[in-house]
């Protein structure tokens, strides 16, 4: 469990983006320690996906700070976030299916005999290096030249989240990673981000509609609404009805409930 | 809930793939197949009518001179289909390759005819508003290279302009590079025209002839630069001039070859005449055979046991048939315009001819001089390229860049760059293409190059390349462009067809290889 005395890895301090006159967040504080799974719940709409894109530099913020190891930052592109170590593991994990586990893993950021385009690959290194960091958070790749195509949902995904750790990712953002998944892939995502979280430094931000997944995850919640923050806490302090009523925006369940029942 | 986790791992199912299977997800397979069946039918069927050989070499269509020719259309179309398919791996088209053979001859031509020249034109008031033209720059004589620079100045750019559109405005490739089909047609004709619309030239044609054949410019000792056959043609005192010059025991190594060869001819002629002399006496045996005469069987029995003919004499090796072959090896004083439009492989097929019996022709003569120089080129080419999409970075971002657009943009592979330098690519090769072309045949012609671009798209499909891009192999490229070029030469020979069934033959194999690449991509997906 994360020690509350660290520094926060990451931390954003009255975030603010307004889409002209729409109000997209309006004032959204986080705090995310390292080796701590930090869930983002909430209903669609209610700004996850503005908050991690602005995390990635995608967006630039309206107003706010946000600070990365206590140094404030400020991003124009995506790279900039990826160097200040800040990885994203998007929905769709931007792998090429019919290209081998290594080419993937080092898209973009081969390692070369020498400089410029047209260097060769050190394909030998390359696939160590790849089976290895795949094998730190849990999954024996028995070819490294196999396709991605080939591999489960799963694998792609601890694919993606080796190879953002391995570029020097220090907060790890995951989009809705147990989505689109079946059951047992979604146990073994699940199961990856543990191992990354055993890593002890490297600070999780979990983007979920799952509320299962998140409680048997998360070390910590913050749950969104309407751009603002609904409620925060650790997850030992959180009751699993008060999880189920703030993801659904606040509103009360059991009123729900009720007006069903008529 | 079931807690039992089984022991067998996600990873372990590939592992129970058989080699069959493996080896049947190769992209390749199917095409070498293809291949091979189409190397076996051109061998078999190319034999004569009536002289059976197990032997597929016997045959017209892998004999020397067979070979040369094959190669030269096989390795034509693999240097195009280079180009062509590593741009349809990156997910792209160039319909303009065609087109872009035809303008890089013509361009190149006229340079090597004309010279070059930069012109500006500007209005001028003096005598009635008119256009005057200022020559900035205007050169004469190029050279070869200096033209082939020239030339690939117009298509790389041109190449260039067509990816940026392509990558700027999020156009299809298809609909750009099919206007620069028509673009570069048109103006290859119209420059054509208004070159060739002087006083000493056809009007209005569109060819470009009378080039030098500058592959063949030599340095004849007292005679300065000219040409082989001109060389040759000299008056004999001028040749015994020559051979003054040559060391003495290089004309006693081309006497001893030509006494050699001379006696191999005669030889040869010899066969020929015994062969063609006993034939009517065989003819004759036959009917009396038939015709059931005894005596008429065993005289002409008699005649066919005692038939022989006088040998030939070999000709005697005289000084200008020293001097001439002298000549003959005296090398290029062109060496680039030979290194497009040469021969290659010569000291081999002079092997082959000499102690060897397989370059020669019923004459006795030597069948090839060589390979064509665009086999060699198309090799260079194709290792090049084999090097680059297997091995290096770049062949890992052409991948993605065609596999996976978002996920290449994403891991910051720049796309755009990726793709206007294949386009860059595709126009070099048919640039390639045409100088080979232009220097091996001596003119250019606007019609050049016409329907190569499907040729070399269609060569890529054969080999495994999917339209969808992301996909493929240069090992592939040149299996594709084997089956395409031979797939003619295959069906020529085969007796009482069509020979236009090659065409019918390569629709079909096209469609089952679009089939096949499809099938093989969904499996390595893993949503088949």
């Amino acid at each position: 469990m994360a020690d509350n005395t660290a520094k926060p890895l990451i931390e954003t301090t009255g975030l603010v983006k307004k889409f002209g006159s729409f109000t997209a967040l309006n004032g959204v504080d986080l705090k995310v320690y390292p080796g701590e799974v930090h869930a983002l719940l909430g209903d669609n709409g209610a700004g996850k996906s503005t908050l991690i894109k602005i995390l990635s530099g995608v967006f630039k913020p309206t107003a706010g700070e946000i600070r990365v190891e206590g140094k404030p930052v400020s991003f124009t592109s995506p790279r900039d976030a990826t160097e200040a170590g800040i990885g994203t593991v998007y929905q769709d994990l931007a792998l090429n299916a019919l290209t081998s586990v290594t080419r993937n893993f080092f898209l973009g950021r081969e390692i070369t005999h020498f400089p410029g385009p047209f260097g060769v690959m050190k394909m030998r290194e390359m696939d160590e290096i790849a089976t290895r960091e795949m094998a730190k958070i849990g999954i024996n790749v028995a070819d490294p030249n196999q396709a991605v195509g080939t591999m489960s949902g799963g694998q792609r995904q601890t694919l993606a989240i080796a190879r953002a750790i391995y570029f020097g990712a220090k907060v790890l953002i995951l989009d809705e990673p147990t989505s689109a998944l079946g059951q047992k892939q979604q146990m073994e995502v699940l199961k990856t981000i543990r191992k990354v979280q055993k890593l002890g430094d490297i600070a999780i931000i979990l983007i979920t509609h799952n509320e299962i997944h998140a409680r048997l995850i998360a070390d910590r919640f913050t749950f969104l609404s309407l751009g603002e923050v609904i409620g925060q806490g650790a997850s030992k302090d959180l009751e699993g009805d008060d999880i189920k009523r703030l993801m659904a925006g606040g509103a009360e369940i059991g009123d729900l409930a009720k007006e069903l029942a008529v | 809930m079931n807690q039992t986790a089984s022991s067998r791992q996600e990873s372990d199912r590939l592992a129970s793939k058989g080699w069959l299977k493996s080896l049947l997800a190769r992209p390749e397979i199917g095409p070498i197949g293809v291949m091979l069946l189409l190397f076996g039918m051109l061998g078999y069927f190319s034999i004569p009518a009536g002289e059976f050989s197990l032997n597929p070499f016997a045959g017209e269509g892998f004999n020397a001179l067979g070979i040369r020719n094959n190669l030269r259309v096989i390795a034509q179309l693999g240097i195009i289909a280079l180009g062509a398919g590593l741009l349809i791996i990156a997910g792209e088209f160039d319909l303009s390759i065609g087109s872009m053979i035809g303008f890089a001859g013509a361009c190149m031509a006229m340079v090597l005819r004309w010279g070059f020249a930069i012109v500006i034109p500007y209005v001028s008031f003096e005598g009635g508003v008119h256009i005057e033209f200022f020559t900035l720059i205007y050169i004469e004589n190029v050279s070869p290279i200096g033209a082939i620079m020239i030339t690939m100045c117009f298509t790389l750019f041109f190449g260039w302009l067509q990816g940026y559109i392509v990558v700027r405005s999020g156009l299809p490739s298809f609909i750009v590079t099919l206007g620069g089909l028509f673009f570069l047609r048109g103006l290859t004709e119209v420059s054509l025209r208004a070159f060739n619309h002087r006083p000493d030239q056809t009007k209005g044609a569109t060819t470009v002839t009378e080039l030098p054949d500058m592959k063949n410019i030599i340095n004849v000792p007292g005679h300065g630069e000219i040409e082989r056959e001109a060389a040759k043609a000299l008056p004999e005192a001028d040749l015994q001039a020559i051979l003054q010059t040559v060391p003495a025991d290089t004309v006693a190594s081309i006497t001893e070859r030509l006494a050699y060869t001379y006696q191999r001819v005669a030889d040869a002629k010899t066969e020929i005449m015994a062969a063609k002399g006993v034939k009517p006496l065989e003819r004759a045996l036959e009917n009396a055979i038939e015709s059931g005469n005894e005596t008429m069987v065993a005289t002409i029995r008699e005649k066919i046991a005692n038939f022989t003919v006088t040998p030939v004499t070999p000709r005697t090796v005289t000084d200008l048939d020293v001097v001439r072959t002298y000549i003959d090896s005296i090398p290029s004083a062109q060496p680039v315009a030979n290194f497009f439009g040469g021969d290659i492989l010569e000291p081999i097929f002079d092997f082959l001819y000499f102690p060897v019996d397989w370059n020669t022709n019923n004459f006795g003569n030597q069948f090839a001089p060589g390979l064509y120089s665009c086999v060699m080129i198309w090799l260079i080419l194709a290792l090049l390229c084999y090097v680059v999409l297997s091995r290096t970075q770049a062949g890992n971002w052409i991948y993605s860049t065609g596999g996976n657009l978002q996920a290449a943009k994403a891991n910051g592979v720049p796309t755009d760059r990726v793709k206007i330098s294949l386009f860059v690519f595709s126009a070099f090769c048919a640039t390639i293409f045409a100088t080979c072309q232009v220097f091996e045949v001596n003119t250019a012609d606007a019609a050049k190059g016409n329907l190569k671009e499907l040729e070399a798209i269609a060569a890529a499909v054969i080999g495994g390349i999917v339209m969808t891009g992301g996909f493929g192999t240069v090992m592939g490229i040149i299996v594709g462009a084997f089956i395409f070029g031979i797939a003619k030469e295959a069906f020529f020979y085969i007796p009482g067809i069509d020979g236009s069934f090659y065409r019918v033959f390569l629709g079909l194999v096209i469609i089952a290889s679009a089939l096949l690449n499809e099938n093989i991509r969904k499996r390595i997906m893993g949503t088949l």
